[in-house]
């Protein structure tokens, strides 16, 4: 039977009409279409039930409580615990990402040695362990030979550091990096009182804050953003006003009624014309040094346009507002958290007084000491400062030949930091515990690789901010580390036992619930994201104005600009480089490539000779820093605000030689009447290059 | 052209005066939705930000100058513009609820849907998702990885109201009329001032349904007849105005067309 024409059409038309109604085309392409996608190197998720455990995650500066969400054991994702009355189901920018930190390439894999320029080698924990105890053994009982620097402000590792370096003979070598919680406590001194200060946001109805970056950076900012969004109910009158004074319109002051615009070289003036504006009003106080202080904050005022390019006009209606408030309250810090000094904290924490604020609600409180677990740890606010210590080393007025240096990044995260890096050079055996690879542990002779937070017990005694005493602690959401580490503390007290020395404890576990039970808190509870609170409390405090009368003017510079270091919690901390998943956050009017940018405001720009996108240097203390100009008008008068935190050395490849580092570009100067390093009023000059 | 109604529309109203810009929704966001870390996060024509804050500004001089922070998931526009002109239906808006689907085995990486998007919500991912050694570990059982070559956007974390429906059905509650909060993004369970409201606009019962309506609600270029699901309210007329582009009325805030 042969195939003729009209037979082979039908076939053919017969064929695609039976294709079209055969599902193999249709499975076919689905088929093909996923399985082109479902190459072997994409990643696949994992599948099973999805538990949550509480933990306190020690990853930003205050600590978040936190819910880390867990499938097949490994955690992936953390969310707020409601349970917890401090953040109160919140959490920060950074403990969002807390459980892909756990896997973070800059973290140290396991112990490791320096046997060259820049060259380590692994090495076992017990070797590393023994090396600790030998190089520790011979500066034993000798004063000025072995010294500490923590990085952690709230943790009882600092007490176990303090009574090591005591049971050594070295009771002064104990240093901190600085923070709020340093200076704030000294300048409370200078006030008569005794204590680490505290700020009732929740209880206000105006809150003011000089300098401090409240609502990001500064203090237990998730649970001063929850106090906002309590008197800011969506779609609702708000219940409280919040003002910001600071250099720059940043996150905080981008929610604020009112953002007033003022150089960080001119924050106690500020503070002090604010003071003589209130006066005015009628603000009286009954402190002893109300007169002297009446005549400083005149002096004050006179000076302050020329200080902050604000109008006089601005204070009156300030102080209109503030009288015109039930609760108002003025919170003092560092628009960057640090290096302000205590006479800026002094100014701006009188106001409080004068307003008859300290000890009520809403108002400024002191907290007393905590009780300690172990009795001979000196108190934190006895310690000295890292800057000075390293100040000292570089001039040979101290020289320890063992450092150990516990989460802290003195060698990125110091003023003049380039100097600092190289006066930990003089220094014969440095032990870096870190838990990631920073710039401090590049430098060091030792790196004892520290758990992550979700790897180990730890605790938070009153992060600095909380208005009354508060205690958090938290215990290992992992049954194992993923890698290699040992709890530093767990370590310390093992050398210390083989140098013949007991603090009465074997593990960091075993401090923290003798802590818990010190103050009468239960362990397990806390564990479990409770929280433990003492009563707030006020004392006596004076004005201030004895010490306020020795702070110098600032010298005038007509060349040079004030410079506003910027913090962004989101993009990490003195002892955290941005995380990888937060990169993504940082705007491309910050950082772009591996250019930084400094902004300027127009005024400034055009005075500077400098525009929009032209490079240019930043110089001070015989260092400087490379940036292209960005144009914001969110910057106060004859000052250039750039971002902190970046030109990181070590770390990984995401943040590795983006941007510079601006710490090199803080100067630091002696307090007058204090003793106290201060850098935040420090000045810089621009010029093109 | 009118807007596909469904009994269910999922929304949120995303207060602009709460938003400090702190970015914890858009860590939540990568960490819920698997996206990978990049190198150069700088360069953002290659990034993915399903979330993403930007900065508004009303270009007024220091004193008076003010920003304001404006997190921008994905619409889920009621007449989304990306719909029709998918040559291979990749991405529809044909479920209960609203949400504008992205079927990414089906995608074949046109980018026509990014073209349409006015709201710059459609990311076309240029390279294979990589992360660095071991943090795959870490990732969230709630979306697939997607490879190289296809369009992705926020879905208002899908899986989410997936498992929502599921506890409903155990509870012998009703999925489809679930209670405020047992459905909520990665987004906005993690914004520690509760700027995002989410739930069911069309439900009396959920808090969007009235905050929807507030005289200081508006939707982003409304004047464009995409009908959004997601609302935005501010006190400040100027963050209002640029919110609209300054929309049809030419005042403050567009005329509102609530369903």
């Amino acid at each position: 039977m042969g195939l003729d024409r009209r037979g082979f059409v039908k076939f053919v038309v017969g064929g695609v009409a039976g294709t079209l109604f055969t599902p193999v085309i249709w499975q076919g392409l689905d088929d093909a279409s996923i399985w082109s996608q479902n190459w072997g190197w994409i990643p696949r998720v994992p599948k099973g039930e999805v538990k949550t455990k509480s933990a306190l995650s020690k990853l930003c500066p205050s600590g978040c409580a936190v819910k880390v969400k867990v499938i097949e054991g490994k955690p992936f994702a953390a969310v707020g615990n409601a349970a917890n009355p401090m953040s109160k189901g919140g959490v920060c920018p950074i403990c969002a990402g807390g459980a892909q930190l756990l896997y973070s390439p800059a973290r140290v894999k396991s112990p490791m040695k320096k046997v060259g320029e820049g060259k380590f080698e692994a090495i076992k924990w017990e070797d590393a362990e023994a090396l600790l105890v030998e190089k520790l053994t011979p500066l034993k009982g000798q004063e000025g030979k072995i010294a500490a620097i923590s990085g952690d402000e709230t943790g009882s590792a600092n007490e176990v550091l303090s009574a090591l370096l005591s049971g050594l003979g070295n009771a002064g070598g104990f240093a901190v990096m600085p923070g709020e919680m340093y200076t704030a406590t000294r300048g409370v001194k200078l006030m008569g009182g005794n204590g680490q200060p505290g700020f009732d946001i929740e209880g206000a109805d105006l809150v003011l804050m000089i300098g401090a970056d409240a609502l990001d950076s500064w203090g237990t900012s998730v649970a001063n953003l929850k106090a906002f969004a309590a008197s800011h109910p969506t779609g609702g009158a708000a219940t409280a006003q919040y003002i910001y004074a600071g250099p720059t319109l940043n996150n905080t002051a981008s929610v604020c009624d009112k953002w007033l615009a003022v150089p960080p070289t001119a924050t106690a003036t500020f503070s002090l014309a604010l003071a003589h504006a209130l006066i005015e009003a009628g603000a009286v106080s009954s402190a002893a040094d109300f007169a002297e202080y009446k005549a400083l904050a005149a002096k004050a005022a006179a000076g302050f346009e020329a200080a902050t390019g604000l109008k006089a006009e601005a204070l009156k209606e300030l102080a209109a507002k503030i009288k015109a408030a039930k609760a108002p309250l003025v919170v003092a810090g560092a628009s960057f958290g640090q290096g302000a000094g205590a006479l800026d904290f002094v100014a701006a924490a009188s106001l409080n007084v004068l307003l008859g604020r300290v000890g009520q609600k809403g108002g400024m409180t002191v907290l007393g000491a905590a009780p300690k677990a172990i009795a001979s740890a000196a108190d934190r606010e006895n310690a000295k400062d890292a800057a000075s210590l390293l100040a000292q080393v570089a001039t040979g007025k101290a020289a320890p030949a063992a450092l150990l240096i516990y989460e802290a990044n003195p060698a990125y995260a110091l003023p003049q930091a380039a100097e600092m890096a190289k006066a930990m050079g003089n220094i014969a055996f440095k032990v870096s515990f870190s838990t990631y690879m920073d710039e401090t542990a590049a430098l060091a002779d030792l790196i004892l690789p520290a758990p992550h937070p979700y790897e180990r017990y730890d605790d938070a005694m009153n992060p600095y901010g909380v208005a009354k005493a508060t205690y958090l602690a938290g215990k290992p959401v992992l049954k194992q580390p993923v890698l290699d580490v040992k709890d530093p503390v767990d370590v310390l007290l093992a050398a210390a036992g083989k140098l013949g020395l007991s603090l009465g404890f074997e593990t960091y576990a075993d401090v923290i619930k003798a802590k818990a039970k010190a103050l009468g808190a239960d362990f397990d509870a806390l564990a479990a994201g409770g929280i433990w609170n003492g009563e707030p409390k006020g004392g006596a405090l004076s004005l201030g104005a004895g010490a306020l009368a020795k702070a110098a003017p600032a010298a005038a510079d007509e060349k040079a600009v004030a410079l506003a270091p910027v913090t962004r919690l989101a993009y990490g901390s003195a002892t955290l480089a941005t995380p990888p998943a937060n990169l993504l956050n940082v705007r491309d009017t910050e950082l772009k490539g591996k250019d930084l940018f400094v902004q300027l405001n127009a005024a400034t720009a055009k005075k500077l000779g400098v525009a929009e996108g032209n490079k240019v240097k930043l110089s001070a203390g015989g260092a400087e820093v490379k940036a292209l100009v960005h144009v914001n008008e969110g910057v106060a008068a004859n000052t250039a605000a750039i971002l902190l935190g970046f030109g990181r050395s070590a770390w990984d490849e995401f943040t590795k030689g983006k941007g510079d580092n601006v710490y090199k570009i803080l100067t630091v100067s002696d307090e007058a009447g204090t003793g106290l390093k201060v850098w935040a009023g420090s000045t810089v000059t621009v010029a093109k290059v | 052209m009118k807007a596909k109604e469904f009994n269910i529309k999922w929304g949120m109203v995303i207060d602009l005066d709460k938003c400090t810009g702190c970015g914890a929704c858009m860590t939540a966001c990568q960490v819920e939705n698997n996206i990978a870390p990049m190198v150069d996060a700088s360069n953002k024509l290659r990034t993915l930000s399903w979330m993403l804050v930007y900065e508004l500004s009303n270009k007024k001089a220091a004193p008076d100058a003010e920003i304001a922070y404006l997190p921008r998931p994905c619409m889920q526009c009621g007449n989304p513009a990306c719909v029709p002109v998918c040559p291979v239906v990749a991405t529809d808006k044909n479920e209960e609820g609203g949400i504008v689907s992205q079927i990414y085995p089906r995608c074949i990486g046109c980018r026509y849907c990014m073209a349409a998007c006015p709201y710059h919500a459609r990311y076309f991912n240029w390279e294979d998702p990589v992360f660095p050694k071991g943090m795959e570990k870490a990732l969230s059982p709630n979306t697939s990885a997607r490879p190289r070559g296809v369009v992705e956007k926020c879905n208002f974390c899908h899986t989410r109201l997936m498992k929502a429906k599921d506890k409903a059905r155990q509870e012998g509650g009703n999925p489809e009329a679930l209670a405020d909060g047992a459905y909520m993004p990665a987004c906005v369970e993690v914004c520690p001032t509760g700027a995002i409201t989410f739930g069911d606009l069309k439900n009396p019962e959920h808090k969007v349904h009235e905050l929807a309506k507030n005289e200081n609600a508006f939707r982003l270029l409304e004047k464009l007849g995409l009908a959004p699901q997601v609302y935005y309210m501010s006190k400040r007329e100027w963050v209002r105005k640029l919110g609209d582009n300054y929309a049809a009325t030419g005042k403050a805030g567009a005329a509102k067309k609530h369903s």
